[in-house]
């Protein structure tokens, strides 16, 4: 571990506290207005200015030559702290992409704008028949020309109602094994053909979109790495958000807190307030203890990143224990709240947040891989068990 | 082997401190079944080797050697019992803690005490007595706080070790175990258990070794890591080898297969940890949420 991540942690600190954009609620992304967009655009590229953002690329593209995982770790950890708006795909994802499989001409014509916050990226995977199972995807990109139609509908795309750019999975070859057929491209989202659509969900935002592809053009500048190797692209993108799996211990400590501030702040008809009662005092003790299991779980897996020594069912292992006891923590708070019949003033804000917060773990725990999907790469991966 | 030297100071012919020693070997007792008292044993050698008593010399260089052996508990607030001691089987010496004199007592004199060993014969696989002596033919000891703390960590390290175990056995099982034509462990109603199993055994041990961390270190949190680590292994141990025997049908129902010795011991360890509510009290108060209301 370097020795100046205590400096970094106290000079990113600082930055947020003077420039950050905030995160209005978790999972909420989407400007409301042109203002707001402005204003997001603005924190982003300030992200990347300093030096916070895009650190580790390449020193060409502006990447810092002694910058270590765990200074991104630190970052993101500070950004949930100071309740941030974080960013989401256009990093994690497609700048990976691009650097490790764009050619120089990609590189130069996106990486300086994802620099700029010019352009937003979201993914373009998912598809009504393809969730979990993302290899059966039959989105089609045929070869026209030089180049590609691509027709076919996407979904459950995060931020694709005002990215720039998207990055697509399509079918290139029906013919050979699902994984082989598939090709990654880059695709600008105002080409014509494109139908952005936001679906409204369980917690009344509209987060998620559907994308309806119809004879979309695409060049051969578009292909991102190889025609057909457009798994190798993605699964490799996605393995450079590993280390960020640590900073979902910091979420968990502050859920903690907030429930010990719900548990502090709601009354019972006799007018004590819950956190005097024994029984929810071992309530909160079981859930803290809870939250220090999967503090050291998501700690021992990014010791373990940081040295290259992972094993592969660390991340579903990190994964399953953190969004399921996210899910367990809001379960018990929304039994606090429905147990108590007046809140106090300063515990109103915290009780909103809750029952947003409990809608919302439900998408933690279906996206990225559901439990069930984890649960089987663990019983596989780590357990040895054949597959179900 | 030296097993009870590992939280004995260097000049007294033992290893400093190395509680994470110690919650190793626990655990691989605890997974083995052991009957020896080992939790019991290594808290009471650490209490009376720290005291630096000269009358207690001669006693842990008969622990040390493995020629005596010394059960740990504490007195009721009648100073005249003992409700479930630990470390009984051969015990020549008793520590008891009087928690509210702040000090342990020592016994010596098997003659002096009356144990009986029937109302906690549920774990088989180890013997807890309650005791009856007069606290008056005991000899004084400082209090040492370590020694709670250390005996808190074995017990959770034990009852780790054999969950653990039953665990590895249940996987192993159920690749195996062909039902409709295939390995019951391809079915999801039991991959997904026993992943969600092996997940929660994670955090167990990670709590565990954390706690041993702590007291190595001498850190001031060290009460608190073990309260976490006693709350979440007494707390999931349960329901984890519970559903072990679920997931291993009729043939994990049996006596032989044993699977409910790891069930009878973890029962006996969180009974003799005070159960979770000792624990989840320890935390309220490290925490400061008594005062939160």
């Amino acid at each position: 571990m370097p020795a100046d991540v205590d400096g970094y942690r106290a000079e990113v600190r600082t930055f947020i506290t003077e420039h950050a954009h905030p995160m209005a609620r978790e999972g909420v992304r989407v400007p409301v207005d042109r203002a707001e967009e402005v204003a997001i655009r603005a924190w982003l590229a300030a992200l990347y200015d300093a030096g916070h953002l895009g650190a580790g690329w390449p020193v060409e593209w502006g990447g810092g030559a002694d910058r270590h995982l765990m200074h991104d770790l630190v970052l993101m950890e500070e950004l949930i702290l100071g309740n941030a708006y974080r960013p989401l795909d256009q990093v994690m994802l497609a700048a990976h992409a691009v650097i490790e499989f764009g050619s120089e001409a990609q590189k130069a014509a996106y990486l300086p704008k994802i620099r700029a916050a010019e352009h937003i990226w979201c993914q373009l995977f998912s598809e009504p028949d393809s969730g979990s199972d993302l290899a059966s995807l039959r989105c089609r990109a045929d070869a026209d020309g030089g180049g590609f139609s691509v027709t076919g509908q996407k979904i459950w795309s995060t931020d694709a109602q005002w990215a720039d750019m998207g990055m697509l999975l399509a079918r290139t070859d029906p013919a050979v094994d699902r994984h082989a057929g598939i090709t990654a491209f880059v695709m600008p989202m105002d080409l014509p053909g494109i139908d952005v659509r936001p679906i409204r969900e369980m917690t009344g935002e509209a987060e998620f979109c559907e994308v309806f592809l119809d004879e979309v053009r695409l060049g051969p500048e578009h292909i991102l790495g190889e025609v057909d190797d457009g798994w190798r692209v993605i699964t490799s993108g996605l393995a450079s958000e590993r280390a960020f799996v640590g900073a979902n211990a910091i979420q968990l400590q502050r859920m903690l807190a907030d429930l010990v501030l719900l548990a502090s702040t709601a009354r019972l008809s006799d007018g004590s307030t819950a956190i005097e009662h024994e029984d929810v005092l071992a309530t909160l003790a079981s859930a803290l203890a809870r939250v220090e299991e999967v503090t050291l779980i998501v700690r021992d897996t990014v010791d373990r990143i940081l040295v290259d020594e992972e094993h592969s069912s660390d991340g579903p292992v990190a994964k399953l224990a953190y969004t399921e006891t996210n899910v367990a923590l809001c379960e018990l708070a929304l039994g606090l709240i429905a147990s108590s019949s007046t809140i106090d003033d300063d515990g109103i804000e915290v009780a909103d947040r809750w029952r947003h917060n409990f809608l919302w773990s439900r998408a933690l725990t279906i996206s990225g891989g559901s439990s069930e999907i984890m649960r089987g790469l663990i019983g596989r991966q780590l357990l040895g068990l054949p597959r179900a | 082997m030296g097993l009870t030297s590992f939280c004995v100071p260097e000049d007294r012919g033992g290893f400093g401190r190395r509680a994470d020693a110690a919650a190793a070997a626990a655990s691989e007792l605890g997974a083995a079944l052991h009957g020896s008292p080992f939790a019991a044993l290594t808290a009471a050698t650490h209490v009376l080797a720290t005291s630096a008593d000269p009358d207690a010399d001669d006693l842990v260089a008969d622990l040390l050697a493995g020629q005596r052996v010394c059960a740990f508990g504490h007195f009721d607030q009648s100073r005249r019992r003992a409700h479930l001691l630990d470390g009984v089987s051969g015990a020549e010496a008793v520590l008891l803690a009087d928690t509210d004199r702040d000090e342990f007592i020592l016994f010596t004199d098997p003659s002096a005490w009356v144990m009986d060993p029937v109302p906690h014969g549920f774990d088989v696989s180890r013997q807890a007595a309650d005791l009856v002596v007069d606290a008056a033919t005991g000899r004084i000891i400082p209090a040492c706080a370590a020694g709670d703390r250390l005996h808190g960590l074995l017990l959770a390290a034990d009852t780790l070790g054999g969950v653990q175990r039953a665990l590895d056995r249940t996987v192993d099982y159920a690749g195996q175990r062909q039902a409709f034509g295939r390995s019951i462990g391809g079915f999801q109603a039991v991959q997904h258990r026993l992943a969600d199993h092996a997940v929660r055994v994670r955090g167990m041990r990670l709590l565990v070794n954390d706690a041993a961390r702590a007291i190595d270190a001498d850190d001031p949190t060290a009460d608190r890591a073990v309260a976490l680590a006693a709350l979440s292994v007494h707390s999931g141990a349960t329901g984890v080898l519970h559903d072990l025997v679920q997931l291993t049908g009729a043939i994990g129902f049996t006596w032989e297969y044993g699977l409910h010795h790891y069930q009878r011991r973890a029962h006996q360890n969180a009974r003799l940890a005070g159960g979770t509510r000792s624990a989840a009290s320890a935390l309220a108060i490290a925490e400061g949420w008594r005062d939160a209301g």
